[in-house]
């Protein structure tokens, strides 16, 4: 995916969770990894580009499309994408299959069956299979992870965007979803994924950038950066990162 | 240790309050026969106050609800307007409102109805507090929630229809229902507009017999029966919408 940002700017209060990013990434991206400190404007920039919130400034194009500024094109926007938060994505009153079914009836206007049978096939893909009918507090965080990615992928998104999928997860049960993150991947699916998960950017993504203070400090293949850090400040953070 | 002694404590005190009571009630020398010829008067009564109780109840819902979508609209003014309702409504006196709506408003728009009337007032009071109580059952849904309803695609409309209000139904049955209970016994105080409900049936009754005790005591009866499947509905309902397992 071809991916071009200018000058992206948002603020929350008088913090600048985005203080003008600008990246511009080739076609031969399929897969992007955000890294870089807590704050530093991985979530914010995941969210911009996902349509969930609006900069102050700034533009956001994906493979020459831009990102709408109205509700209603931005709805659409999100439509196209799927979104996988750190947790508490699931809503809580309804079935694991139901939580599938639900997006796919209510805002891709499938037919329930049809809807069934995907929510039925993804869950089946994501070795769920069993726990259909259970609700979210009846499954473990990394059954509700998977549930959660089998929704936010049911549709086939243009784009999958996962904020921090794994970070609130105990290390077992983040291999099972980094597992089926990193399946995907091999899949095809255009992944943007902010995570601490160091191995994992290096080994699965294409391109991983470097967010500090609201901007990019440093971006590249993987191998580059992780390999040949040109900035002090990322330097410092995966010499830190990687010393445990 | 200090627990269990409270435990027993709480228990003989409330169980020998109740034998009293049931025997002080029980022992009592009754003149039902001075009651008899009153028994259909009350019946009448207990249907009105079944007809009032049911019709604002259903009303009141609507008001309710109106109440919430107005304060949650995220229009100022209307917010504005409904607070100022949600305030005034809550801070006088139930009996001044219904003299007020039935000698003055229903009077100006020449409506003489004092059932009808009472029926309003009662909506209008009860749907005060359970527009608060929505409010707040509404609130009470996380961010997340919301964040996650935005995220899938959700308009705002299919995020409250989908997500936010079934779950907001279960955290406000129990406050709503006891509201509803408030609704059946405050129904009493129609008599003041003369609407022959229950407990005014009940008041005559004693005026022209005497026999106190033998005319309120089946308020205690009559009320309950309409009070106790509110309470009992509220908490089936709520162990049918668990999803906390």
């Amino acid at each position: 995916m071809s991916i071009e940002i200018r000058g992206l700017t948002k603020h929350y209060g008088t913090t600048r969770a985005a203080d003008g990013i600008d990246l511009v990434l080739g076609d031969s991206v399929q897969v992007l990894a955000l890294i870089g400190p807590s704050g530093g404007g991985k979530s914010t920039l995941l969210r911009l580009v996902g349509g969930l919130e609006r900069p102050e400034e700034g533009t956001i194009r994906i493979d020459g499309a831009e990102m709408p500024r109205d509700e209603e094109s931005l709805r659409l926007w999100r439509r196209q994408n799927g979104f996988l938060f750190q947790s508490f994505n699931l809503f809580p009153h309804l079935t694991a299959l139901e939580n599938i079914i639900l997006p796919l009836v209510e805002v891709h206007g499938w037919k329930r069956g049809e809807a069934d049978a995907r929510a039925r096939e993804v869950v089946a893909r994501f070795g769920m299979g069993a726990h259909l009918e259970k609700h979210p507090a009846q499954l473990s965080g990394g059954q509700q992870q998977r549930i959660a990615l089998a929704r936010a992928m049911a549709h086939e998104p243009a784009l999958l965007l996962l904020d921090e999928p794994t970070s609130a997860l105990d290390p077992e049960m983040k291999a099972e979803v980094l597992d089926l993150i990193e399946e995907l991947c091999q899949a095809g699916q255009r992944i943007i994924l902010s995570t601490h998960e160091m191995g994992f950017a290096r080994g699965s993504a294409d391109a991983v950038v470097f967010l500090g203070a609201g901007r990019v400090v440093e971006s590249g293949s993987a191998a580059e950066l992780f390999d040949h850090p040109r900035s002090a400040i990322v330097q410092a953070f995966l010499s830190k990162v990687m010393k445990w | 240790m200090w627990k269990n002694v409270l435990s027993a404590f709480i228990s003989v005190v409330l169980l020998t309050t109740f034998a009293f009571v049931v025997w002080v009630v029980a022992t009592h020398d009754y003149r039902w026969e001075a009651i008899a010829p009153y028994r259909n008067n009350l019946f009448s009564g207990w249907l009105v106050t079944l007809l009032v109780s049911v019709a604002s109840l259903a009303l009141s819902v609507f008001v309710g609800v109106l109440l919430t979508a107005g304060q949650l609209s995220g229009d100022p003014f209307s917010t504005f307007l409904c607070r100022i309702y949600v305030e005034v409504i809550r801070g006088t006196p139930l009996l001044t409102q219904i003299l007020i709506g039935y000698y003055l408003i229903a009077n100006a728009i020449d409506w003489h109805s004092s059932l009808g009337v009472g029926i309003v007032v009662l909506s209008c009071f009860s749907g005060a507090y359970l527009s608060e109580i929505f409010r707040g059952g509404i609130e009470s849904i996380p961010r997340s929630q919301w964040l996650s309803a935005r995220a899938i695609g959700l308009t705002g409309a299919q995020t409250y229809r989908f997500v936010v209000i079934p779950q907001a139904v279960r955290r406000v049955l129990p406050a709503s229902a006891g509201q509803f209970a408030n609704l059946v016994k405050d129904s009493s105080l129609l008599f003041v507009i003369s609407v022959h409900e229950f407990t005014m049936q009940a008041r005559e009754a004693n005026a022209n017999s005497y026999a106190t005790f033998e005319a309120y005591l089946p308020l205690v009866l009559g009320y309950f029966l309409l009070t106790f499947p509110i309470s009992f509905l509220s908490r089936h309902l709520e162990r049918r919408y668990r999803y906390e397992h």
